[in-house]
């Protein structure tokens, strides 16, 4: 990760309008984007980041610049989202999602139930509308770390810094948003041989 | 020798990449022999397209379009 320019974090600190309106205009889209990705609506969403970036001046000052102000602004993010969802950001040790990924394989690891075709769904208009319910069913902390490595395509390592958590607990959770995802889908239709 | 269980559950953890390359030259052997595998990690491909597609979408709501002005001026840059 490239070490931030400290001139620049400088200039944010002391609310130089060219500092604060490059912050803006490289991560306000992404921020939204990820926001309405974890299920707010539009007002909700530029109140959100609004909300991260007032939160970002305030606490410029304990921002040491070792990693990158969006990493920085993503964590505030992640935060607000999950204290406005009122949800606890615990995750199981055990989620049932697990037993139905384990089912499709047998005791020596073969497929026993593969992936049905997609063809019917992935071809329909349906698709956004399936997608959209199935991400609204997902665990919130499950939510985000989709929403970053795949909507953002952020790699592991970022999404770490962002979440604070390990890079096996991020796999974890990335690995469980997509098999509830995808078992979400299935039970839509998704593999129906129509 | 790698079973489907693991070559799914890598990609599906998106740590395929991460693997060392052993694991990687076995995947890509596994793969070339299985076709459930290979529908799965298209599968995964697809769902990702899905959804960027659909939040994209909404980026190119109207009413997004002066989003960044409309924060500066809030936060009190003109």
């Amino acid at each position: 990760m490239a070490a931030l320019d400290l001139t620049f974090l400088d200039r944010l600190r002391r609310r130089d309008a060219e500092a604060l309106r490059l912050s803006v205009e490289q991560n306000a889209r992404p921020l939204y984007r990820a926001a309405r990705g974890m299920g707010f609506s539009h007002p909700e969403a530029e109140d959100l980041v609004q909300d991260v970036f007032a939160t970002f001046l305030e606490t410029l000052d304990r921002f040491e610049g070792r990693s990158e102000v969006r990493t920085w602004l993503f964590g505030i993010l992640h935060r607000k989202s999950l204290e406005r969802h009122r949800q606890l950001a615990r995750e199981d040790q055990h989620d049932a999602i697990d037993d139905v990924f384990e089912s499709c394989f047998d005791a020596r690891g073969n497929w026993i139930r593969p992936p049905l075709e997609l063809d019917r769904l992935a071809a329909s208009s349906e698709a956004g509308d399936a997608i959209q319910a199935c991400l609204d069913d997902l665990p919130a902390l499950q939510r985000q770390v989709f929403v970053l490595r795949e909507i953002e395509q952020r790699d592991a390592r970022e999404v770490c810094n962002i979440l604070g958590r390990t890079i096996t607990h991020v796999g974890v959770l990335f690995h469980r948003a997509r098999a509830r995802l995808r078992h979400c889908l299935e039970t839509r239709g998704w593999g129906d041989k129509r | 020798m790698i079973r489907c269980r693991q070559v799914a559950r890598l990609a599906s953890a998106g740590e395929l990449s991460e693997s060392p390359l052993r694991t990687r030259l076995a995947v890509r052997l596994h793969l070339m022999m299985c076709r459930h595998c290979r529908r799965f990690i298209r599968q995964l491909a697809w769902l990702g397209d899905a959804a960027r597609e659909l939040v994209s979408g909404f980026e190119r709501d109207e009413a997004v379009q002066d989003l960044e002005a409309r924060l500066l001026r809030r936060l009190g840059v003109d």
